[in-house]
């Protein structure tokens, strides 16, 4: 598979610590899948990997058909490939305030994205009204701003860039219930996307139920798939 | 009572070859000089990518970091000098009682502007400078800024790299002539305020002992020495793995290796200068 992302034979380890073992993995241009797997089993790496932020030692990773250097991120810019990552925790700039971190891939890359000096604030500040943040949280920086609302800005800052290639590590891990639904809805948006290639890791069967997608299954560095999740059986009525 | 370890390590199964271990060490120190000749080059490469908004975005940041690099030390760099040039100059008129004050402003020209003032003042910035930008970029990295400045499509190289080298390289070669004019103007006057020479005859001496060949000396030490700072400082702090703590060890490790490495390349500098040269009388 050239298009998408396609992950063929890859091997990764962190020194001696070998976590990904000639995995292989295929999203078509357009689709969305899921990983699942233990805490420390890899989902991020593999996340990382996919995305081309790290080497791998062998094997192959391509994303819209392009081969990623990890060394060379800006690369793939240039060849139409737009990444957008949610991480975990932490990724932000921290002598930033909330809307210069969004606003710097902006500026960055604005003649790419053919907006003029004037636009990159307006389209920041609209990404990040999108996830609920506004007013003076957008002038603080982040290491004053509860994880919940770090995570959201960290999503904001993703979808500014419009990316066409989407990688979301424990989307909606740590956030209130509300915060949670809004960001699976935005993660449903991009699924139903047709120009949007998505990856997310998680445990969350929520996330996973109301994605609906195929998924996949790290363990020990391999990745098995699984079957599309079917909506739970209905009890008996006596049960019930 | 079993032996308690503050750091255990991981077990190992078996004994590990002498040889395999000398390989591995060979293996992991070419991959090193790799990543750090990697360091330079791409810094050095990376203004030159494409993209005209990235480099307006660069180009504001290597002025803050001149600003900061170079500007800000002016004041520290002025004590220094006053001190460096009086201490000189007195000591050579104690030593020297008897030798004519041209000869004091050639020794002065020669120790001042082509030795001390190069290397005190990459000192400075190393020990100023390059710890911050050691510690900066090693936080960076721990919080995972740079993989998250990756995952824009932001080349770390371009953004992070690139600046500090431009603001190391023009800061070194600007305060050095600062620090140069600084230490002679306050050798002289030391120099006068004693009575142990006088300004026409020091003037003379420093006219005298100019050389055309001094400008390409100082360049070449100025831009070399600034990008030795530069580039061993942004090396180290990218070298920090995931943990908070090397912050301090790799800043550290920095800097000493910016004072050895500065020094050394002073030597062969100057060496190379008296070589093509020759003596000067």
């Amino acid at each position: 598979m050239e298009s998408g992302i396609s992950l063929v034979d890859v091997s990764f380890g962190y020194g001696k610590s070998v976590v990904l073992r000639r995995a292989s993995l295929g999203i078509p241009r357009g689709g969305t899948a899921v990983v699942a797997g233990r805490n420390g089993a890899g989902k991020s790496t593999l996340l990382y990997v996919c995305a081309g932020l790290l080497p791998v030692a062998s094997g192959s990773v391509t994303i819209d058909g392009h081969a990623p250097d990890a060394r060379h991120p800006a690369a793939l810019m240039g060849a139409g490939v737009r990444r957008g990552f949610v991480f975990q925790e932490g990724g932000l700039l921290s002598n930033m305030n909330a809307l210069a971190n969004v606003a710097l891939p902006l500026y960055y890359h604005a003649d790419s994205l053919q907006l003029e000096p004037e636009q990159v604030e307006a389209r920041a500040r609209a990404a990040l009204e999108r996830v609920g943040l506004s007013g003076n949280e957008l002038y603080e920086l982040p290491a004053h701003l509860s994880f919940g609302v770090r995570k959201r800005l960290a999503l904001a800052r993703a979808i500014a860039l419009e990316p066409n290639f989407f990688y979301f590590d424990d989307p909606d891990v740590g956030l209130d219930p509300a915060t949670a639904a809004l960001v699976h809805e935005i993660l449903c948006g991009y699924r139903d996307d047709p120009a949007v290639t998505m990856l997310v890791a998680t445990n969350r069967d929520l996330l996973i139920d109301r994605l609906g997608v195929p998924g996949y299954t790290l363990r020990d560095g391999v990745i098995t798939p699984r079957s599309v999740p079917q909506p739970p059986p209905r009890l008996p009525s006596r049960l019930a | 009572m079993a032996k308690y370890s503050l750091y255990p390590r991981r077990p190992t199964s078996i004994a590990p070859d002498p040889l395999a271990r000398l390989g591995a060490g060979a293996l992991g120190g070419a991959s090193a000089a790799r990543r750090f000749l990697f360091t330079l080059i791409a810094g050095v490469a990376a203004p030159f990518a494409p993209g005209k908004a990235a480099g307006v975005v660069c180009r504001r940041i290597a002025v803050r970091q001149i600003f900061f690099t170079g500007f800000q030390a002016l004041p520290l760099v002025s004590v220094i000098a006053i001190f460096v040039g009086a201490t000189l100059v007195l000591q050579i008129q104690l030593m020297t009682a008897r030798l004519p004050a041209e000869l004091v402003g050639q020794i002065v020209v020669a120790v001042v502007l082509r030795e001390l003032a190069p290397v005190t003042t990459a000192i400075i910035v190393a020990g100023r400078s390059g710890t911050a930008i050691a510690t900066e970029l090693g936080n960076m990295r721990a919080n995972s800024e740079i993989l998250g400045l990756a995952s824009l499509a932001i080349d770390p190289m371009r953004f992070v790299v690139a600046p500090r080298l431009l603001g190391t390289v023009v800061s070194v070669l600007v305060l050095t002539v600062y620090f140069g004019a600084i230490a002679i103007l306050s050798g002289y006057g030391f120099s006068v305020l004693l009575g142990g020479s006088s300004l026409t005859a020091l003037r003379s001496g420093v006219g005298d002992a100019l050389l055309p060949a001094d400008l390409p000396l100082f360049l070449v030490k100025g831009l070399g020495l600034g990008t030795l700072v530069g580039w061993v400082c942004c090396h180290f702090g990218l070298e920090v793995g995931a943990s908070l703590t090397e912050v301090p060890r790799k800043a550290s490790q920095a800097v000493m290796m910016c004072l050895l490495v500065c020094v050394v390349y002073n030597a062969i500098v100057t060496a190379g200068f008296y070589w093509l040269v020759g003596p000067i009388h």
